[in-house]
This record gives structure tokens, C-alpha cells and sequence, in this order.
């Protein structure tokens, strides 16, 4: 909210300079956004909190002001808005029953409606004085009338509204429901069309404004206007902020109504209308005021103990403090005891309604900078991560140990050809801008954007977040982690010999590593069904158990095209929510021979249809215990190996525990895994 | 007799004329090998008259003695002279550049997450997790918001139906937590954090974006103050950012607070002395923990969000916070880890 200086000063007499009665709203909870010297005035821009619509006018900040210092001191002014401007020359209040009254309430969504008549209008301009101040607070000047609504809302918080009476029809007010189809032109020249649910005011027979909102051309006032009828109502919060949103408008009035107006200062501001209309010489004369109220609830006294105020705030208040306090701010206090308080909230403050709420103004008063540090005692608790989430730091971790820069990426974006088209997309309703219309169902897209944005060159790169999408009609999300490998594991250097391209086994041998530290044991097995996002001879599906955990394979050259990826580009994702069924928790350790090991290599021609898996698996079982292990350390085809064939060499590793190897237990071991590799088809070499 | 004289002082001569270590492993084989020029003389042993004998058998060996001698302080000089050439040799130019190693490297958030983590942990703060994709109901009615609260707008917020929408706070995670304790799986006192994504549908720009990190921390034990909350944050902004880290208190609005505060960090060092707004804080309503059965005469807990972005942009001056979710490499390395 937006209020030249010298309107505060209207109400507080202090020696605060703007700035420092700005820090001080700021500490008090209302911000100083902005302060600018406008037309040799400083104007401050305050920003209210949502629960605290009594901020949103001069007097509400005046009162913060003065409570917050004490040497401030209220002005005639702010004395006489605290009594709500009564005076005894005003014309008499008809408070008439509603059913035959001009102002009929037909819905609950009005608590009271009051109006005042002013006949013999001039609405010409308003006085200088008035212009000017609107002005800098970001409001037009139009006309007296409207002038002088805008002046006291910013005064005092209340919108008001003029009516030229002359335009309503019947002469009366029907506070109601729209009704199906009806219409209304707004003061901004256009025209809305009203659900049942939006509260209007009303003439005999048709809308004449949204209530709290925005009045409506018919009835608007104008420079011939004579005859006004001023409204100062109360309206529902959420209503005013229903009906609002739907039309996709907002005034100052329903900025306020939303934040909720004080429902006790409806009449007070038709008497300040008034004053300041009487200060405008030869302007009109007020005539009667009705006000339809069914009188305020009553409200609810609250409990308050000092030594619960010490506690939750965690500095001393003392009685005398407490009372002070919350007197300056409009409370009702009472003493009820040693160290307790019945305390009434004032009509402007719906928000409070317990002792918390109380003791936040005690403290807010108070200053929060006197509140101490201190450090909370009490049980000791075991910190930081357990269970999925420890397991999935781990993951993280030796991700980045195996050289993969993380990324971390946007879960709202587009489509890409990296899309996991084996899991519906879902995204947010409504949003119609393409770059954020679906949520991600694979981290592989965000690796392909990744790509593109560093050149698609000698990258290793991964991806841990969540997916999205929706399976058997629910929403699944889940942590998945994606991998990508383009180019060379190294970078160029003129110490090294040019290093090799990224292939499918570079990544399974870092995928196999990382699986190794993390799962308890994961299988790379041929797909049962193809990810059309990898070549299609070029990929494995990883498997916990029977489980399908993840994919590994060199990218699609369609789909690298489209992507704008290279070919030689190498691709896998793990989800991780599936994987940690088979984390690795626990390691029994192996007792470890002192005793030399022995290692005869065996060669053999294969046709190359048989799985290495399949020979692996043969060789091991041959082998027996005294395998410590084996690996592949040549293949080779063409000259001398007839077609479709390959020979392999295998190095076997064999170790005794607890004693020295003979040869001829090695030599026994070589020939049974040659025997049931023969049953293969192996044919042994060399 | 003569034979064995003249035979050492070839040998002698020979050793000191011997221009390498190589060569003087050959002299050594030569002359006193096992069947070396001066080892030899010992099979003429035997066609002496046996008074001769012993101290044939001597002479021999004491020529071997001074042979072996010599060889060896020549050989040590020659390895000296040796070694230094091989140095010369070998030398390189070690202001070359070193061959590029490959390392992986934590993002930039990761890096700030896991210190948050660091420091929480190390308070006793437990650490769980709540999904983006969020119930209605956790992500605001379980936090005392009342219906038709202004955040709840569809402009505000993402959603995926009525009662699914993207998480627009950390704080999410509160009411999931209260469920539990309510159902008896946790219970108090507690300490809990979480870091996680959250979602509001937001313009961006350099300090706006609709996608960010936050954390939410939030305990509850028998007299818990707002003196605790603010030592705490104290002690955690001395952690992130240096000794001198002032933190300071200003009333603001939440509905799952009361005192609802927002916070804000100093240091005459930092930030241009300036005050810096962190994120909001205050004690758990008491409406909260009575909703979950919780005494709120007994306990009372506070809690207080942060975003994750916030501290490499403060720590670092990362003055756009797009560079965070784009991952250019030229942005993400210079922050080593």
C-alpha cells in the first residue's frame, strides 16, 4: 500500500522521519517495499500481510506506529477515528428491520450494508490537497466524489461507493446472487457476465455493482450527478475473492474486502465522508443513513498467561508490558489473576483468535530483535538419512566416483525423443506453454538436453531425480537415475595416446561397477521387449532378482537424429525405487589365500550366436571352488576361424585355501571346462 | 708364485681402467668367478709339495680379498657417476601440462544440499522425504490453511487433479510426519528435515523460476522457544557462511506458524552489511499439533523453510538463478566441490 508521509503524520505526531517510521512498520511486520520522493514528499510503499487487512490504510499503520514507539503521541485525528468520528451534530442512524427497509440483504455473504444520502451535489473537482495526495498514492483523481471515496478508503481502510440516485431504479438496494445470464457494464467500460455464485448490488430491477468489487456504469456518478447515495458495506472475505478471480478483475475495494475489512467501521466512514465533504465549501448537504447490521458477534475472550508468553517467546514480558501493548493496539485487557489476562480482540482483528495470536502482539511490540539465541535441550535424536534415502546418497555418490558429472534439470518441460515411451506422460492442467506442459518420465531427456547444451562431445554425465507418469489410472512417481557417455572417456592430451570412442561396454563396465558397490547382484540379460529409444541389437535390460531395474544401450540412430545427439552415444537408467528391493546391505567377507595362485588360459572357437553369459555361466560352474576368477582377454574373427565363429581366450584364475595348487589339479580344472564348454559347441585352440 | 702377482695387477689395472659398472661386473666374473683367472690358481693346489700348500692357498685368497676390495669402491664410484648421468637423461620439463583426469563432480545444489545435510544431521535432525507430485491436503489443509486461501489459486499452483498437485513447499512434508506421530510410528520429541523440489507457477526471470529447492526443518520437544529457533538458525547460518553471521527476526504470515516470523542474515562481511532475508520461520501452530492429537500445552515445536538456491547465490554470487537448472559445464565446474 502505497500513502504520501504526511497522511501519517495526519494521525501521528512523532519525530520519526519517513525512513525510520518505515523500518519501524518493518519490524513491526509491515514491509517498506519502497520509498520515493514524489513532488517533494516522501511516499511509502508498505506491504501488508495477508491477515492483516487493518494495515491497508493510514490509521491501521498510524496504530502500529504508536504502539511499536512510545514517544509518538496520536493526533486529534486519530483520537476521532478511534471514536469512530461520532459526533453528536450527525444526522440520525435509522438502524430499520430489513424486510421493509430501501436496503434489502438477501444473501449472508453481506453482513451490513450502510449507506448515507447527500442531496444538492456539485461534483466537481476535488480540492487540491486531496488530488494531490490520491495522486501520490497511486490513485487518479476523477471527480469529488470519487475522490473523496478513494481518500477515506486510504484513510481508513473502508471502500465506499457512490451512487447517482437518481439512475436506481425503485430507489432502493437489493443486496443478492447474480442471477443465471445476468449482466453487468463495469466502470471500466466492459461487460460481464455474472454466475449465481457472485454477489451483486442491485436496484429494483437490475445489478448496479459487484459487491466489494467494481460498480457498474448505470448508476455511476457523474458531473450532472445531484443526488448520491453512498454505500460503506461488509462483505465475506472468500466471497469477494470468489467472485473477483472468476471475473479476473481486482479493484483497491476488493483488495481489501479479501484481506477483510473492519465491519465495525462501516458508519465511521460515512461520517468522515462527510467531514471532508463539509470542509468542500458549498458542496451538498448529507441527508438521512441507513445502516442494515445485525450487530457484531460477540466476541470470544481470550486466556492469556504471561509466564506461557515468557516461555513460547523465549524472552520476559512483564504485565505492565503485556497490558501496554496491547492496549496501544486496541485490545480489551483485563487482570484475572497473578499473571493472567482476559483479552478481547478488536473488530479489526479477525486474525486473532487464540493465546498464540496474543502473545505473537506482545512479542511483535516487544521487538523480536530482543528475543535471545538459544539452543534447544532435550532428548538427543539421531541425525541425517536412513534406509532409501542413505542408499540413494550412496548411489550418488559413486556416480560421481566412476567420473559422471551430475546434472540436475527441470521435471516440467516439453516432449523429447528421449521420452520413455513405455510409461504415460502426466503434467499440470491448464498450462498450455509447451516448455512446461508435461512432467519427465525418464532422466534420459533431461541427459539429451544436457547433451545438446554442451556440445554432444566427450561427456559423462548423470541425471538423479524423480519421474512421473500414470499407470492403471494412478500417478506413480519414483527416483530414477540416468547415465550418459558420449566420446572419449579422456581428454585430449599430447601425453596420451588418442583415446577410444564411447562404446556399450565402457558404459556396462561403469554401470557394472557402480551396480557392484550398490546392488546385491544385477544380471545384463537380452530384452524381452525392445526400448525403442536404443539400438535395437545394442541393448540390455538390467535385472535385481526377476526384476526388471533398468536399461543400458547405445542410443537409436533415428532417435539420435531427431534428438540431435550423436550416434555414439551410450545411454542407461536405473529407477532407483525398483532397485532398492535388491540394495546391497549387507557383506559376509571371504577369508583370503596366503597361497599362490595359478592361471592357465584357455582358447576356443565358438559359434557367435552363444551368449557370453551362457559361456560365463558354464565356465563357472566347471570350474568349482578353486575359480577366483576369470576374464575374457581376446576375441578374434577372420583369418583361420571359419565363418560365424569366434575364438575366445579366457585367463582362469585358480587359487587353493589353506594350501599349494598341483599342476595336475590345474590341469583337471582346465580340461572340465573345456569338456562343458564343448557341450556348447566350443571347439579348444591352441 | 709370480703367476698370481702378475695376475693381480693386470686385474688391478684392469679394475681401475674400467670405464663402466657393466664392465666391472664382467671383471668380476673374469677374475674371481667360479672358475675366474685368480679362483683358478687354487686347482694347482694340488700339485704342490704340501708345505707349500698352505700358504699358496692364502696367497691366493688374499689377492681375491684385494681384488673384491678395490672392485667395490670402484663400483660405487661409477654407480655415482652412472645414476647422475641417468638423471640427465631422464630429465623432463615439468611445467608441461599434466594428462586431463576424469572426475565426476556434484552439481552446484547437490553441493549446497549436502552441506545443509552436514549441519542438520549433525543436530540431530532426521532426514525424510515427500513426493512432487503432493496430496491437496498435506501440501495445505493439513498446514492450517484456511479454504480458498489465495495459494491454492490455480495461477499459484501446478495441478495434476483436485487432490494432486506439485508440491509448492517443503513443508509438505509436516502433516506426513504429524500423521505418523499420531498414529503412533514416530513420536516425540522429534527432528526432522527434508530438502526437496517444489513447484509454483510463477513468471521467470533472474530471481524467479517456477521449479526450486527447498528445506523445511521443523522439531517439537517439551518448551520449545522462539530463543531455540532463533539459536538454532544462528548456528546454522554461521555454518554456511562464517563465524560472524548475525540472524534477525521480522513478524510475517504463515498459516502453519503463530509467531510467524521471516528471517533474515547479516555480517559486516557479507552481503554489503545489508540484512538478507533467508525464509520464514515460527513455532508450529498450536491448530496443527491439536489437529494430530497433540498437546499443545505440553509441547510446542518450531519450524522453518529455506531456499536451497539462495546459498550458492549468496555464498558464491550466482546472480541468475536459470544457470542452476540448465547445466551448462561452464557454469557447473567452477564450483569444484
Amino acid at each position: 500500500m502505497k500513502f504520501p508521509y504526511s497522511m501519517l503524520l495526519d494521525f501521528v505526531e512523532t519525530s520519526l522521519s519517513a525512513e525510520q517510521a518505515g523500518d519501524l512498520l518493518t519490524m513491526a511486520g509491515f514491509e517498506l517495499e519502497g520509498i520515493e520522493n514524489v513532488n517533494g514528499e516522501p511516499v511509502l510503499d508498505i506491504k501488508v500481510m495477508s491477515n492483516r487487512g487493518d494495515g491497508l490504510s493510514v490509521f491501521g499503520l498510524a496504530r502500529e506506529v504508536l504502539a511499536k514507539d512510545s514517544t509518538a503521541k496520536p493526533t486529534e485525528l486519530y483520537l476521532n477515528a478511534c471514536r469512530r468520528f461520532h459526533s453528536e451534530s450527525a444526522p440520525e442512524i435509522s438502524n430499520t428491520n430489513p424486510t421493509t427497509s430501501s436496503v434489502q440483504i438477501q444473501t449472508s455473504d453481506c453482513t451490513r450494508y450502510a449507506y448515507r444520502r447527500y442531496y444538492n451535489v456539485q461534483n466537481g473537482l476535488s480540492p487540491s490537497r486531496i488530488q494531490e495526495r490520491l495522486s501520490k498514492a497511486g490513485m487518479r483523481p476523477i471527480s469529488l466524489l470519487v475522490d473523496l471515496t478513494n481518500y477515506v478508503m486510504l484513510e481508513l481502510g473502508q471502500p465506499l461507493h457512490a451512487f447517482d440516485f437518481d439512475k436506481l431504479e425503485g430507489g432502493k438496494i437489493v443486496v443478492r446472487k447474480a442471477a443465471q445470464g445476468e449482466k453487468i457494464t463495469t466502470l471500466d467500460g466492459q461487460e460481464r457476465e455474472l454466475s449465481p455464485h457472485m454477489m451483486m448490488i442491485c436496484d429494483a430491477v437490475r445489478p448496479v455493482a459487484i459487491a466489494g468489487v467494481m460498480g457498474g456504469a448505470d448508476a455511476e456518478v457523474s458531473p450532472e450527478t445531484n443526488s448520491v447515495l453512498l454505500e460503506s458495506a461488509h462483505f465475506v472475505n472468500t466471497s469477494v475473492r470468489k467472485t473477483r478471480t472468476a471475473l479476473g478483475m481486482s479493484s483497491e475495494a476488493s483488495y481489501r474486502f479479501e484481506r477483510s475489512v473492519d465491519p465495525g467501521g462501516v458508519v465511521a466512514a460515512l461520517e468522515r465522508f462527510s467531514q471532508l465533504l463539509a470542509e468542500v465549501p458549498g458542496s451538498a448537504s448529507p441527508g438521512e443513513t441507513v445502516d442494515v447490521y445485525a450487530g457484531a458477534a460477540t466476541p470470544r475472550p481470550i486466556r492469556l498467561r504471561i509466564a506461557r508468553s515468557d516461555l513460547l517467546l523465549g524472552m520476559p514480558i512483564s504485565e505492565e508490558e503485556a497490558l501496554s501493548y496491547l492496549t496501544r493496539l486496541g485490545f480489551r485487557a483485563s487482570r484475572t489473576g497473578q499473571g493472567e489476562f482476559e483479552v478481547v480482540a478488536p473488530s479489526w482483528r479477525p486474525d486473532v483468535l487464540r493465546e498464540e495470536d496474543v502473545i505473537e502482539e506482545l512479542g511483535r511490540v516487544h521487538g523480536y530483535e530482543r528475543i535471545p539465541e538459544a539452543l534447544p535441550r532435550g532428548s538427543t535424536t539421531l541425525g541425517g538419512p536412513a534406509g532409501y534415502e542413505s542408499w540413494k546418497d550412496k548411489v550418488r555418490e559413486n556416480a560421481v566416483r566412476l567420473g559422471f558429472n551430475q546434472t540436475i534439470s527441470q521435471t516440467l518441460r516439453d516432449l523429447s525423443p528421449l521420452d520413455n515411451p513405455r510409461l504415460a506422460r502426466i503434467g499440470p492442467r491448464g498450462i498450455n506453454d509447451p516448455e512446461m506442459m508435461w512432467l519427465r518420465n525418464s532422466t534420459l531427456s533431461s541427459l539429451a538436453d544436457a547433451s545438446r547444451r554442451n556440445g554432444g562431445k566427450n561427456l559423462q554425465l548423470f541425471e538423479m531425480g524423480q519421474i512421473f507418469g500414470h499407470h492403471d489410472g494412478n500417478v506413480v512417481e519414483a527416483t530414477s537415475i540416468g547415465f550418459l557417455f558420449q566420446g572419449s572417456i579422456q581428454a585430449e592430451s599430447w601425453n596420451s595416446k588418442p583415446p577410444g570412442g564411447s562404446t556399450f561396454f565402457n558404459l556396462k563396465g561403469l554401470i557394472g561397477e557402480l551396480a557392484y558397490r550398490t546392488l546385491d547382484g544385477v544380471q545384463f540379460q537380452v530384452p524381452d521387449y525392445l526400448d525403442s529409444r536404443l539400438h535395437p541389437t545394442r541393448q540390455a535390460e538390467l535385472l535385481g532378482g526377476q526384476d526388471s531395474i533398468g536399461i543400458l544401450g547405445q542410443i537409436d540412430p533415428d532417435v539420435a537424429e531427431r534428438a540431435g545427439m550423436p550416434e555414439d552415444t551410450m545411454l542407461a537408467e536405473i529407477n532407483l525405487f525398483r532397485a532398492y528391493d535388491h540394495a546391497l546391505t549387507n557383506v559376509q567377507v571371504r577369508p583370503i589365500s596366503k597361497n599362490p595362485a595359478v592361471r592357465p588360459d584357455i582358447a576356443f572357437l565358438i559359434d557367435k550366436s552363444v551368449p557370453f553369459a551362457k559361456i560365463s555361466e558354464t565356465l563357472s560352474s566347471a570350474a568349482g571352488d578353486l575359480l577366483e576368477k576369470s576374464w575374457l582377454f581376446d576375441v578374434y574373427e577372420g583369418k583361420g576361424v571359419p565363418d560365424g565363429q569366434h575364438s575366445l581366450a579366457i585367463a582362469l584364475q585358480l587359487r587353493k585355501l589353506g594350501g599349494n595348487l598341483t599342476d595336475e589339479e590345474a590341469t583337471q580344472v582346465r580340461e572340465r571346462v573345456l569338456q562343458a564348454l564343448a557341450g556348447l559347441g566350443a571347439t579348444p585352440r591352441g | 708364485m709370480p703367476q698370481v702377482q702378475d695376475l693381480e695387477s693386470a686385474a688391478l689395472k684392469e679394475i681401475a681402467e674400467a670405464p663402466s659398472t657393466a664392465r666391472l661386473r664382467e671383471l668380476e666374473i673374469k677374475y674371481i668367478g667360479k672358475s675366474g683367472l685368480i679362483t683358478g690358481q687354487l686347482k694347482q693346489i694340488g700339485s704342490l709339495p704340501p708345505e707349500e700348500r698352505k700358504s699358496f692357498g692364502q696367497q691366493v685368497n688374499e689377492s681375491k680379498e684385494r681384488f673384491q676390495a678395490l672392485l667395490e669402491t670402484r663400483m660405487e664410484a661409477l654407480k655415482e657417476n652412472e645414476r647422475e648421468e641417468q638423471y640427465q637423461r631422464e630429465r623432463i620439463d615439468v611445467t608441461m601440462p599434466g594428462v586431463p583426469a576424469r572426475m565426476g563432480r556434484e552439481h552446484v545444489l547437490q553441493q549446497a544440499a549436502n552441506r545443509i545435510k552436514a549441519v542438520f544431521t549433525g543436530l540431530g535432525f532426521q532426514y525424510l522425504e515427500s513426493p512432487d507430485v503432493e496430496e491437496f491436503r498435506y501440501n495445505f489443509e493439513a498446514l492450517n490453511y484456511p479454504p480458498n486461501h489465495p495459494a491454492m489459486d490455480d495461477q499459484d499452483t501446478f495441478y495434476i487433479s483436485d487432490d494432486l498437485l506439485l508440491k509448492t513447499q517443503a513443508t509438505a512434508l509436516q502433516g506426513r510426519v504429524y500423521e505418523k506421530v499420531k498414529a503412533g510410528d514416530m513420536s516425540l520429541p522429534l527432528r526432522v528435515f527434508t530438502l526437496g523440489r517444489c513447484y509454483r507457477n510463477e513468471a521467470v526471470d533472474r530471481t524467479h523460476g517456477h521449479t526450486f529447492h527447498q528445506v523445511d526443518a521443523f522439531m517439537i520437544d517439551e518448551g520449545i522457544s522462539m530463543a531455540d529457533l532463533k539459536g538454532t538458525l544462528g548456528l546454522f547460518a554461521r555454518a554456511m557462511f562464517g563465524e560472524d553471521v548475525l540472524v534477525r527476526f521480522r513478524p510475517d504470515f504463515f498459516p502453519f506458524v503463530e509467531p510467524g516470523v521471516d528471517y533474515a542474515i547479516s555480517s559486516p562481511k557479507l552481503f554489503g552489511g545489508k540484512w538478507v532475508e533467508l525464509g520464514g520461520a515460527g513455532l508450529i501452530h498450536p491448530n496443527i499439533l491439536e489437529t494430530y492429537g497433540i498437546d499443545s500445552e505440553r509441547w510446542s515445536g518450531f519450524a522453518f523453510g529455506l531456499g536451497v538456491e539462495r546459498i550458492p547465490m549468496l555464498a558464491f554470487g550466482v546472480d541468475d538463478l536459470r544457470n542452476f537448472l540448465e547445466n551448462d559445464l561452464r557454469f557447473l565446474e567452477q564450483f569444484p566441490g
